[in-house]
Parts: structure tokens; sequence; C-alpha cells
């Protein structure tokens, strides 16, 4: 009854528009996440090794990478050597 | 809503420690009560908060209680995500409320809290309840343990796809749900709005939102939290495990030149709490907190900071001129060393803004026939501050809690007993 379910966010289609800056936010994050999916695919890797990989600046690679964490679409592996970088890896239940 | 309740003997204005305590000690006097909070959840700041000082409790083991009791208690409704939007006065013990119900477009008794419509919400924008170091979705259950534990849909970043409606178990999903604005009576009113906290891009010469390594300390609370953002205390600027932190002691207040020349009182006691709780979290790490003067007052407070200070946290008795950053995130604070009269830099790689309280005065305006009055730091004044400190100038109008000044949980707490107090013998007057 997938359809009956939907009734509801087709009323309020009708009332209101997605602005473009909505859907340009979730073209970015789609984005951001497949880069961060194809880094990762190589193994695990710190938040300055995905930045590098990923051209993205370290900051928004930290974002990026713990907004896909809390999702569950990447996991939290060991430090590094010196104590300072956690590796991140893709989740593989997913 | 059929039956619905139209007249309460209170209403509680602010669903943070200092309203549920009112409205909690209201209600057990058999007086019924509506309290209502903006947020998606009553618990206020507090609910957000690691541990507390100086005993270092959990914050949430303490406040969660009282939030569930404050939730279940028969003689309070609550209203989240509404404002009052006018309160007027219309005679002794009559106030007349228009308070605004924003929809969840979610409905709260078919909702369980369950997530799966988070899990398929292809929107991600920055997290308000974590202040902003990680996203959410646009359907999102505030916080782990938020009350109500109910998703709600911020609707001006819904993509609209209808993907929760058809992942949602209970059909809980409601797009048809619109802003509600009723009017309802109330015998006596409790303003329990608390306070903003300083916004430290204010600030330039510190650099906030420009170098990534500087946080506020709300952002370090989080970061320190059991529910926290990330895995463990990192720089948001690169994801590395900081080692030598600094606190910037009185960021945003006893500052004339920020507007704000008056003490915040729990500045100086969260960040040697928060340095305490890095130094049990990052065991290698060296703290050093930059101050004026170190005002640990209450009862246990001095100890406190006496017990940071045997743990290896560093005091420098220095006033920060400017913060800047090295090419690889660290941070090169140059400051006027007090006790040598010298201008110092020092290097840490990360750097806590221990920012001030701002007076909330967004009650102001709500306040229809009669004016409520402010002192001169915008916090609700209260008119006979020794003798009945929760009075304000209107009668059957009370303050609880840091909206009538910078306050700790604590005295919130007692400040919430002298407004209940108060409220309680105004509505027991016989006319």
């Amino acid at each position: 009854m997938a359809g009956e379910k939907q009734r509801t966010v087709k009323v309020i289609k009708e009332k209101r528009t997605i602005s473009d800056e909505v859907k340009a936010n979730i073209k970015h994050y789609n984005k951001m996440k497949k880069l961060i999916k194809e880094a990762l695919k190589e193994g695990p890797k710190t938040i300055p090794e995905i930045a590098r990989a990923t051209e993205l600046p370290a900051h928004e690679a930290t974002y990026y990478v713990m907004s896909m964490r809390k999702y569950g679409d990447v996991v939290t592996g060991e430090i590094d050597d010196m104590d300072e970088y956690f590796y991140y890896h893709l989740n593989q239940k997913n | 809503m059929e039956n619905e309740v139209l007249t309460y003997d209170a209403l509680v204005v602010g669903g943070g420690i200092a309203g549920e305590e009112t409205a909690l000690n209201l209600a057990k006097m058999d007086y019924k009560v509506l309290l209502v909070e903006k947020e998606l959840s009553i618990g206020g700041k507090m609910i957000l908060l690691s541990k507390v000082f100086p005993t270092l409790d959990c914050a949430a083991c303490i406040t969660t209680p009282k939030v569930s009791e404050t939730a279940r208690h028969p003689n309070i409704t609550i209203f989240t995500g509404s404002e009052v939007k006018g309160i007027e006065k219309k005679g002794e013990r009559n106030f007349e409320a228009r308070i605004l119900r924003n929809p969840r477009y979610v409905k709260e008794d078919a909702c369980t809290g369950c997530q799966e419509c988070e899990l398929v919400c292809p929107v991600v924008v920055k997290d308000q309840y974590q202040y902003n170091l990680v996203g959410r979705k646009a359907v999102f259950v505030p916080f782990s343990i938020a009350n109500p534990r109910i998703a709600a849909i911020d609707i001006e970043n819904c993509s609209l796809c209808g993907a929760c409606e058809k992942a949602c178990p209970s059909d809980a999903i409601d797009f048809t749900q619109e802003p509600e604005e009723k009017t309802y009576q109330f015998k006596s009113v409790v303003v329990a709005t608390g306070y903003k906290l300083f916004d430290p891009i204010k600030m330039p010469r510190y650099g906030y939102g420009k170098y990534k390594n500087i946080v506020t300390s709300m952002q370090m609370e989080r970061e320190l939290a059991p529910t926290r953002p990330f895995n463990t205390v990192l720089r948001p600027g690169d994801g590395k495990m900081p080692d030598n932190l600094a606190y910037v002691l009185c960021t945003g207040s006893r500052d004339h030149t920020v507007g704000n020349p008056i003490c915040s009182q729990v500045c100086c006691m969260y960040s040697i709490k928060q340095a305490q709780l890095l130094l049990g979290s990052l065991p290698m790490a060296d703290v050093t907190i930059y101050y004026l003067h170190i005002r640990s007052f209450g009862k246990g407070f001095n100890e406190f900071y006496e017990t940071a200070k045997g743990m290896g946290v560093e005091f420098v008795k220095g006033k920060i001129g400017k913060i800047s950053e090295k090419e690889n995130g660290n941070l090169v604070l140059r400051y006027d060393d007090i006790d040598t009269g010298q201008v110092k830099e020092a290097e840490h790689d990360m750097v806590v803004l221990s920012v001030g309280i701002l007076a909330n005065d967004e009650i102001g305006p709500v306040f229809k026939t009669q004016k409520l009055e402010f002192d001169d730091y915008r916090y609700v004044k209260q008119v006979d501050e020794l003798k009945r400190p929760a009075m304000t100038n209107i009668d059957g109008v009370y303050v609880a809690g840091a909206a009538s000044g910078p306050m700790d949980i604590p005295d919130s707490i007692l400040s919430a007993g002298a407004a209940s107090s108060e409220a309680a013998s105004y509505l027991a007057e016989v006319e």
C-alpha cells in the first residue's frame, strides 16, 4: 500500500516548492559522500588523507566523514602510530 | 483537538531546568500548569551538557529524571516547538496568552522515535543540537535523550521526497499539519526563558569561524558528552586528537567593548570542569587556562579549582590580544602576561573560547498590556531583589532561573523554587 502511504506529502507539495538551496545542498552532500566513499574503497584513511584524496578542505572532510559516521556509512578504526589521527573505513554492513 | 483545556493556573515560559522545576513544584501543589518550550525538547541547555561542576555528576543523569517527571505529571501540559506570541493582563489572576504551536509534521501519539525516517532522508544540514559540528537529517529526533523523543521535520530544508513517509513503520508522518494559534487563560505567569550564549564571531581578533580549530565552550561540551558528535575529542579542522589545548576565559563577558560588562558566573567553573574532563579523556594532553581572575565562589568550587591545578592544568593570568593560525592548523595566542607585565606568545593545537552569558530578552515584546521591565543588562528586572527575588514589575508574573541574570544550575533550581512559591501564594490569595 505504498501509494496510500505517500498521500500527505502530495498535499504539502501542492502548497510548497523545494528551494534551489535545498536541491543544491542535497546534490552537494551526495557528491561529497560519493567522493569520500571512493577514497575509502582503497582502504582506511585518516581525515587529512581523505582530504588529500578528495581535494576537500580538511575541516569539510571532518564534517562529512563525521556525518557519514553518524549515519553508519563510515566507522572509526585504529589510531595512527603517532596517536594523532584515527583511520576511518567504510561500513561493510552497508 | 476536542476537550482541549484552555484554562490553566500557571503559564511557565521556558522548559529548561528552571521552567521544569517551577512547573513541577506548582503541579505538586495541585495547580494546573502549561509549559511552553520553543525547542523540540524540554531540558534546556543542561540536557546537552557533559557533566556538572563541582561534583562531576553526569548532567543527563541528573536532568533526565526531572525531565521525565515533568513530562509525565498529570497536572502539567507541555507544548514543545511552540511560542508565546502575546500575553495580556486582563485583571487580577487573569492573563490571556496567545500560543503558537508549530507543526512537527509528525503525529506525536504515533511516533515511536525509531529513527527509520532519518535513515532514508536524503537531506543533511548542520545539527544545531551538536552546535554545527556534525550534520543531521531534515527529519530527525533532536538528540538521543530528547523529551519527547519524537521526530520532527525541518520543513525549510525538507526535499518533500516523501521517503520518510514511506519508511515510517507507524504511519506517523503527517505533512498536512498546520501551525495552530490559540488563546489560553492563566492566573499567573512564570518567565523561565534562560539565557543566550555570546557569539564569538563578534570578536574577530580571536578568529572564531575563520580558524577551524577554535571552538566555543558549548562545542567542547558536546565533544565531551556521551552523545557526542565525534568518537572522541577531535579538532574540527582536521580530525586530529589534540594534545595541547588552551581556554580563553571571559570571551564576551566582563568586556565593555562587546557590550557585556558583567561576569557570567559560570565560565570559570565550566572551563575548569572541562579541563578536568579533557585530562580524563586525553591523559597525555596539556591544558592551559588563560584567565583574568578565577571566580570560584560557590560551595566546593575553590577545592575543585585546586584539584584541577593538582591534576596539571596550567593557569596563566593573561589577557589574550590576538589569535592567529599556523599552516598546520595550530593556533598562536598573543597575550599580556599580567604577572610579569610582558607580552608573550604560546602555541596550542586547539583553542576553546569560554563564551559568556547574555540575556534572552525575547520575552519583552510578548507582554502587551503591561510592559515587562528589564534591568540594565536586559535581564528580567527583579523589583525586590533581596526580599522577593522572583517578583517582576507585573503583579502575578514571576521570573525563574537565568532569565533574571547569569547563574549556575543549583542557583537556577533555587530561583525556580522561589518563583513557584511566589506564584503559589499569588494563586492561593483570595480576591
